[in-house]
């Protein structure tokens, strides 16, 4: 129980400051001409390893915490979120989750499918976003950005599980040095 | 264990779903609000990285200034063997005091040349989809930031206007923006100006071209041309500098005039900002 308290923590806090990151961090912006958005890829590895009930506060809490810091209205991203990670958790028995090529294509594909969604809904609710010809080349470099970084955060979250979990206990696991029966000539 | 696998994807689909619709019927004002709310957990982070940046740089200078005052220590240690201080160390940190330096005199010459009441403000963030243009500023109600008050450069020269405001922050809409339209006039000393609506149509990699509209059919557009906001509609005063003209075209049906033009304030890189308070 604590261990999947931990992680649901661990995945909060992680969304929490990459929502920041995106927002407050004008690097990226000023050597790309773009700021890349992460999320997709953090919603790919949390279906891939963790469950349902992650996938969706993460997509949930992640959705709003992005509209809260952007002109969307709030609630736009938190469909295409999910809908990427419930299919990542749907079909995980499918996927070959631990080679790096799949998670590059899985991460790409989300980080090209979550902008279009986006900007799909923002039609249907009669915003009036800037768009053109040229944002192609973005989401091309997003849908890239995405896939290298499935790959970091699984790793990052496999490192972080170790760091902060606690082994499992299992009593009948062999072999168990507690309850190992020692035979001797008596 | 299997109906249990299913019904609990059917409470997480159900969540979601629930969460999106009691949000879209959920009435404007309180949506605002929520939002702001949603927006204002950040308010920590942005206070620990702000600190946390200011502390560091202060460090940093604390460093260097007992580097510059104390030249014994420096002769001690020099004599240890080793050279705390670097020319070229030297040379780094004077070009960026001398950087510093410019920015905040730039900052004082400008303050009489605006014929406004500004406020300086800081830029801590921006939207985080790239096809909204906003900056988030550390001014807020309790500095008298109000709803659609002007946003200028260091120099004076357009960036935006407030559209959102915070206790605490405010959201500052760009220039190049689909939702920041104002009149502007191409200044001509040979003849009158004329004027036209910015409003940008499609996205631009460059987010210091925006298009001019609107301009009457006999008009001659040349390059290089200065641009400046109309002060008509009541958003923006008169004069405020917004641009160049790039280049122009007459538009399909043959209407009227379009132009590109190049900003003078170079919105990718905005740290600090004037609000014009009083205008």
């Amino acid at each position: 129980m604590t261990g999947r308290i931990n992680k649901a923590l661990g995945l909060l806090i992680g969304a929490y400051l990459l929502v920041f990151v995106q927002s407050h961090w004008s690097v990226p912006r000023l050597w790309l001409g773009f700021q890349p958005d992460l999320t997709p890829a953090l919603l790919v590895c949390v279906g891939l390893s963790l469950g349902i009930g992650q996938v969706s506060t993460s997509a949930m809490l992640t959705g709003l915490w992005l509209d809260s810091l952007s002109a969307n209205p709030l609630g736009l991203s938190v469909p295409p979120l999910f809908i990427v990670g419930w299919m990542m958790f749907t079909f995980r028995e499918l996927i070959v989750q631990d080679d790096l090529v799949a998670q590059f294509y899985l991460g790409s594909a989300a980080g090209a499918a979550v902008p279009l969604l986006q900007l799909w809904l923002l039609w249907m609710v009669g915003a009036d976003p800037l768009i053109g010809w040229s944002m192609g080349i973005w989401w091309l470099v997003n849908a890239a950005c995405c896939g290298v970084a499935v790959p970091l955060f699984a790793k990052l979250g496999r490192l972080l599980n170790r760091w902060f979990s606690h082994p499992l206990h299992e009593p009948n696991r062999w072999p168990n040095e507690n309850r190992q029966i020692v035979r001797s000539k008596h | 264990m299997k109906r249990f696998f299913y019904k609990s994807q059917q409470t997480a689909v159900g969540a979601v779903l629930l969460t999106v619709f009691l949000l879209l019927v959920m009435p404007e004002g309180a949506r605002a609000r929520l939002k702001s709310a949603i927006g204002g957990l950040f308010l920590p982070v942005v206070g620990i990285s702000t600190t946390g940046q200011a502390a560091i740089e202060s460090l940093g200078q604390l460093g260097s200034t007992a580097g510059y005052g104390s030249p014994t220590s420096n002769q001690t240690l020099g004599q240890d063997g080793g050279h705390p201080f670097s020319l070229s160390d030297l040379q780094l940190e004077n070009a960026k005091l001398a950087e510093e330096n410019r920015q905040l005199i730039e900052a004082r010459n400008w303050e009489p040349r605006i014929p406004w009441e500004t406020k300086l403000a800081r830029v801590v963030g921006r939207d985080t989809f790239n096809w909204w243009r906003r900056i988030k500023i550390n001014l807020g109600s309790n500095k008298g930031v109000r709803f659609n008050q002007p946003v200028i450069s260091l120099r004076g020269q357009l960036v935006g206007r407030i559209t959102e405001v915070g206790p605490l922050t405010s959201w500052a809409l760009l220039v190049g923006d689909p939702n920041c339209k104002f009149s502007a006039l191409i200044k001509d000393k040979d003849s009158r100006s004329q004027g036209g609506i910015v409003s940008p149509r499609q996205y631009n990699p460059d987010p210091r071209v925006v298009e001019l509209t609107y301009l009457p059919n006999d008009v001659e557009v040349r390059p290089g041309q200065e641009v400046v906001t109309s002060g008509l509609g009541g958003g923006f005063p008169k004069e405020i500098p917004v641009g160049k003209v790039v280049d122009s075209w007459v538009s399909k049906d043959g209407l009227y005039v379009e132009a590109r033009i190049k900003l003078y304030a170079n919105l990718n890189q905005l740290e600090t900002v004037r609000v014009l308070t009083h205008f």
